[in-house]
């Protein structure tokens, strides 16, 4: 194969933003973020005569496969515990974001907020709005049908926005008296 | 619970996440041991050295260039068709994101960028910023598409850059397909005298947006 290389040159490494930023989110450190992406990489390349259709959404499901793998291995408290976020979440349903002065938030506070939400809900979120996917892309890379992508973007922004809110509270001085 | 991205709070938080929340950008040396770390055998490709910034980048481009503005009136676009164009525009904006030189003159100021593009090209394609609707100008550069020397226009928008591509519409030669590839847009168009080509990983409707301004400006 003496085109490999280049294609993989052409096709998949311009798409290394996309992959480290959701190595990145999902590990939530530099140098794991790094090592899964070397993994997804590796695979992409001996694998690169099964692509079909776009590169970047094939090369995030590696990407995404490689830190699930890497998860279940370092930390699988994480991939657990999801679904009782998830119930907290409906509970707190009759509340609107509304109130909530987004606009006026610290990138800290989002980014931390954002960090801490279980990782099923991360990684539907990172993929909607940093890579602006759409929801049948979305279902293909994290292994779920689009009704459960769409339900947990619906539950991870609200349990974002809760806390969002919840920080807000915390750390505003209470001007309304 | 909904599922409508619509609905005015879903908006404003999509916003927050999409305006506040970091992206990572992958570090240069994860780049370089993705490289390293392929297997041998194959003829290593790397793509060719990419000039650092703006210092020796514009020190550079005029003697660089010089040679091929000779020939842009002279001959023939390219021999390929629009196809073969539009795929010469998303390979220059690639190379250009991968390698890291977006820009050979960095501004923000239409006013910086206008005359030093005039100053390298044999035409002088409209400048401006367009902070005020989402479309913030980061500078200009020279790209050769298809043999020839062409200005390139880098805007930038939330996470994703984009290059406008200008060369003379009287230019003999064709004119580029729109198309996605790989995640990537094209879309063309000429006004004022001008082709314009947009390259972006940004998503259509946006890069449209951006098409309407530049359209705009360059029919005045």
């Amino acid at each position: 194969m003496p085109d490999r290389r280049q294609s993989f040159e052409s096709v998949i490494l311009p798409h290394m933003d996309a992959a480290y930023n959701l190595a990145r989110w999902l590990t939530r450190n530099d140098q794991d973020a790094r090592d899964v992406v070397q993994e997804a990489m590796l695979r992409a390349y001996r694998f690169l005569d099964g692509l079909r259709g776009e590169a970047r959404p094939w090369l995030l499901a590696l990407v995404r496969n490689a830190a699930m793998t890497w998860l279940k291995q370092n930390r699988p408290v994480e991939l657990a515990g999801g679904d009782a976020a998830a119930a907290q979440a409906e509970l707190a349903d009759a509340d609107t974001p509304e109130t909530l002065a987004l606009r006026a938030l610290d990138r800290r506070l989002v980014n931390e907020a954002l960090a801490a939400l279980p990782v099923q809900f991360r990684e539907a979120l990172i993929l909607r709005e940093l890579e602006e996917l759409p929801y049948r892309d979305i279902a293909r890379i994290t292994d779920a049908p689009i009704g459960t992508v769409m339900s947990r973007l619906a539950r991870g922004r609200r349990l974002l926005a809760d806390s969002l809110r919840a920080i807000c509270r915390a750390s505003a001085p209470k001007v309304h008296e | 619970m909904t599922h409508d991205d619509d609905a005015p709070a879903v908006r404003e938080l999509s916003a927050a996440i999409r305006e506040k929340a970091d992206y990572y950008t992958a570090p240069a040396s994860l780049l370089a041991a993705v490289r390293a770390s392929l297997p041998p055998g194959d003829a290593a490709q790397a793509p060719p050295p990419r000039r650092a910034w703006l210092g020796q980048a514009a020190a550079l481009a005029g003697a660089a260039f010089a040679g091929a503005l000779v020939t842009w009136s002279a001959t023939t676009w390219l021999r390929g068709d629009g196809d073969r164009i539009a795929r010469d525009l998303l390979d220059a904006h690639v190379q250009a994101t991968l390698g890291n030189r977006l820009i050979d003159v960095a501004s923000s100021d239409q006013h910086t960028v206008k005359p030093w593009l005039s100053a390298h090209l044999p035409f002088s394609p409209a400048v401006a910023d367009y902070s005020a609707h989402g479309f913030e100008l980061r500078g200009g550069r020279i790209d050769r598409v298809g043999g020839h020397a062409v200005a390139v226009l880098v805007y930038a928008r939330r996470k994703h850059v984009i290059d406008a591509f200008v060369w003379p519409a009287d230019a003999p030669g064709r004119e580029p397909s729109d198309l996605t590839r790989d995640g990537f847009n094209l879309e063309s168009f000429a006004a004022g005298g001008m082709r314009y080509a947009l390259v972006s990983d940004l998503n259509r409707n946006e890069l449209h947006d951006l098409a309407l301004l530049l359209a705009q400006d360059a029919a005045r």
